[in-house]
């Protein structure tokens, strides 16, 4: 379901977010934003894809950060458990939760952002504050791009069945099926470019000159006053950390 | 036309890549063929690069306004490749090799196939030629939200205020009938909505010419009528309508002027009434529907043995989960059908009635909501679309969803050796044989014209040799060469005893090969 907020409130929120949360450096603020994030997710429908497509970017992220800092942190001194030069120690493991709840929470409220704007809206919303219309194309192209290519997928897969391909859940079957589907799928996609490229050109989209927009997109004043407000909590946050890191880094 | 471009539709640029007017020449102008023209070519020839032998060859083609003009040929004549270099989809220059001359509204442009030749500006060529391509769907921007957005895109790229937009939009609905689908999601639309839509979105910046590339092809009745009712309204308001089509279909003969292309090459131009018996229309692959639909009414009926069915649908009922336009509605009721083998049976219908959803439960594509879908007597419940294949051959209805490999014999093959063993390379040669697509086996499927493309997933299915064929739309976009292979095909296939479900919008060819035609209507089939 896609937000009833203005694209650019929305974007503002999730960017200003990410950046006060980086910013604060703290695990426990991190992992609410992160939480808060994906209960958002929930009550907007969309919680089973948000937190599909962040598994699929944080698992990886969070092993390799373990693997890195759990076991090889130089500057560890707690040391819980050890294998030769690999030492397992309480503030590896620390900066490891640190950095990866951080970059979870920054993840999940972008994911948010991207799976709940109205993909028309931002496109209007940016070509209204004189962004190029190819911008916005290029950004919608990317937001709706998930959709097209499950919609490809689906055809594809349904003529391989229609001619005998038998697909069981099995991890080894569903590696076989992605191996058949991805060539047709990106040469599908690479024609449907071509072809897409001159209805493009002919309808007028690489033309110079000014562009207008058909759709509106309300923004009262209240989101613009928020927008302001998100902004000015970001750069404070950001000051108060180069602030607070200022000292330490200034001897050394 | 909503703006003037001030360097004129065909700007130029010279050696030094600035632009340039285009300067007429008014000596080339005033010669007979192209005098009260608004849109002349004279092609001497159009080659692509990199291709062997040029494209079109000797082609003089003039639109008048007001006027309907037929561009009549079979598959790969050259129909499209004209309709695209006329409407500037294909540019000479970055698309080819283009000798002859281009004349739009007033203005001349020479091209000698050199570095020196003008440029086509696309966007303002297209102020004045519309086209709408064979695919309707590749017209649409896929970025708008709605039917209404999606008309308007056209104008927005063109700097028209929103009030102007507005007044333009809710002009062009009404025109083309999309007035109560305006704030539909466009990839809802169905094959007549999406044609009407792609035709709204040429015609709403008011070009004076507009190609249509098969406009009716797999339009039900209503759709046709929609669609041939809009070309008359467009040539009345003074549009020069371009139709390429091989069909001398009603639509082709409300024409004013034919061309007939073969090979490439003009080989006759003329009213339809001194062309329509001409040996160079007949030597083409254009279809007569007149002519090639003169079938006995329905195919000597009681000739289907009397054995146990092969295909047996039960009360089944189905209704799309979800949101989307079908949600909630059932669009199968209780619906019954038993099919014998050897026997052939054609399902018509409106766009969207559910024939394509009909066929997708035959081959375990989709499943029902309730009842049963019976093949060789036993239940496909539970059986997964791959097994059920086995039995089960269906041609889907956009041949490029069925296609995925990289080579015509590949595709042919996929999946055969599983079937058929060691005689799977047979099988698949024999099916491109049935089809006359052998000299094609080491072509990309993606490089064969439309009608080879359905061919091709039609040889997909017949390798297989299955107990029941499912064809979705068979007929779309075949021309006369290419029915006579589908209705020899559909034939054999009943002769050696499988079973033929076919559904189709073309009444006369549903006719002349099935035994028995039926209607799907409310979610329920009833004979015709």
């Amino acid at each position: 379901m896609p937000s009833t907020l203005h694209p650019l409130t929305s974007l503002t929120a999730a960017g200003c977010t990410a950046v006060i949360t980086t910013a604060a450096g703290a695990w426990p603020l991190s992992l609410a934003v992160g939480l808060a994030a994906a209960v958002l997710a929930v009550r907007a429908g969309v919680g089973r894809r948000v937190l599909a497509a962040a598994a699929a970017v944080l698992l990886p992220l969070g092993l390799s950060l373990l693997m890195l800092h759990g076991l090889f942190f130089p500057e560890g001194r707690t040391v819980l458990a050890a294998w030769g030069p690999a030492r397992v120690t309480a503030e590896g493991l620390a900066f490891a939760l640190e950095s990866g709840s951080r970059t979870g929470a920054c993840v999940m409220v972008l994911l948010l952002f991207s799976f709940t704007v109205s993909a028309p809206d931002l496109v209007a919303a940016l070509a209204g504050r004189g962004l190029p219309p190819q911008f916005g194309f290029v950004v919608a192209s990317a937001l709706t791009l998930l959709p097209v290519m499950a919609g490809r997928l689906d055809n594809i897969r349904a003529a391989q069945e229609a001619r005998g391909l038998v697909l069981r859940g099995g991890v080894l079957s569903r590696l076989v099926g992605v191996r058949l589907q991805m060539v047709p799928l990106v040469l599908g996609l690479i024609e449907d470019s071509g072809s897409r490229a001159q209805a493009l050109e002919a309808r007028g989209f690489g033309g110079p000159g000014p562009r207008t927009s058909y759709r509106e997109v309300a923004d009262p004043p209240v989101g613009r006053r928020f927008r302001a407000a998100l902004l000015l909590l970001a750069a404070a946050a950001v000051a108060l950390r180069l602030a607070a890191s200022w000292p330490a880094a200034g001897p050394s | 036309m909503t703006t003037a471009d001030p360097a004129g539709p065909m700007a130029t640029t010279d050696s030094a890549g600035t632009m340039a007017t285009a300067v007429m020449t008014a000596g080339t102008m005033a010669t007979a063929p192209m005098a009260g023209a608004v849109l002349a070519a004279r092609i001497g020839s159009f080659s692509f690069h990199g291709g062997t032998s040029p494209a079109l060859r000797d082609v003089d083609f003039s639109a008048r306004p007001g006027t309907l003009t037929a561009v009549l040929g079979g598959s790969g004549s050259g129909k499209t490749t004209l309709g695209k270099l006329l409407a500037g989809w294909l540019r000479p220059g970055p698309a080819g090799r283009l000798s002859g001359s281009l004349a739009l509204a007033g203005e001349l442009l020479e091209f000698r196939g050199g570095e020196d030749d003008p440029r086509i500006n696309p966007a303002a060529w297209s102020d004045r030629v519309g086209y709408v391509p064979q695919d309707a769907a590749a017209m649409l921007s896929t970025v708008r939200a709605t039917v209404a957005e999606e008309l308007a895109f056209g104008l927005e790229n063109r700097g028209t205020p929103r009030a102007r937009m507005l007044r333009d939009v809710a002009g062009i609905a009404e025109l083309t009938g999309l007035t109560a689908l305006l704030g539909r999601d466009p990839a809802t639309l169905s094959g007549g909505e999406l044609r009407r839509l792609a035709m709204a979105c040429a015609v709403i910046t008011g070009p004076g010419v507009l190609v249509l590339d098969e406009p009716l092809a797999s339009l039900d009745a209503a759709g046709v009528i929609q669609v041939r009712d809009l070309i008359r309204r467009l040539t009345a308001a003074g549009t020069a309508v371009v139709v390429l089509s091989q069909a001398a279909d009603g639509l082709a003969r409300s024409a004013a002027h034919w061309i007939i292309l073969d090979g490439g090459t003009a080989t006759a131009a003329g009213t339809p009434r001194e062309l329509v018996r001409s040996a160079e229309l007949a030597r083409t692959g254009t279809v007569l529907p007149a002519v090639t639909h003169t079938v006995p009414a329905a195919r000597a009926r009681g000739l289907v043995p009397d054995t146990a069915p092969v295909l047996e649908l039960e009360g089944v009922g189905f209704r799309f989960p979800g949101a989307g336009r079908a949600a909630g509605e059932p669009l199968l009721r209780d619906l019954g059908l038993t099919v014998r083998p050897g026997e052939i049976v054609a399902v018509t219908g409106r766009n969207g009635a559910g024939k394509s959803t009909l066929l997708r439960h035959i081959n375990g594509l989709l499943r029902p909501g309730t009842g049963t879908v019976r093949v060789a007597g036993k239940s496909i419940a539970g059986l997964p679309a791959g097994r059920v294949a086995a039995s089960v051959g269906l041609l889907f209805q956009h041949p490029r969803d069925q296609l995925f490999e990289r080579t015509v014999l590949r595709e042919v093959s996929f999946g055969l050796r599983r079937l058929h063993g060691r005689e799977a390379v047979a099988r698949a040669h024999e099916a491109l044989e049935t089809v006359w697509l052998s000299r094609e086996a080491a072509t990309h499927p993606a490089e064969l014209p439309a009608s080879k493309q359905r061919l091709l997933a039609l040889a997909t299915v017949l390798a297989r040799r299955p107990a029941v064929l499912a064809l979705d739309e068979p007929t779309v976009g075949l021309d006369r060469h290419g029915l006579e292979r589908l209705d020899h095909a559909v034939s054999a296939e009943a002769a050696r005893g499988a079973a033929v479900v076919l559904v189709t919008h073309d009444a006369a060819f549903a006719r002349g090969v099935a035994h028995r035609v039926l209607e799907l209507d409310g979610g329920c089939l009833r004979e015709v």
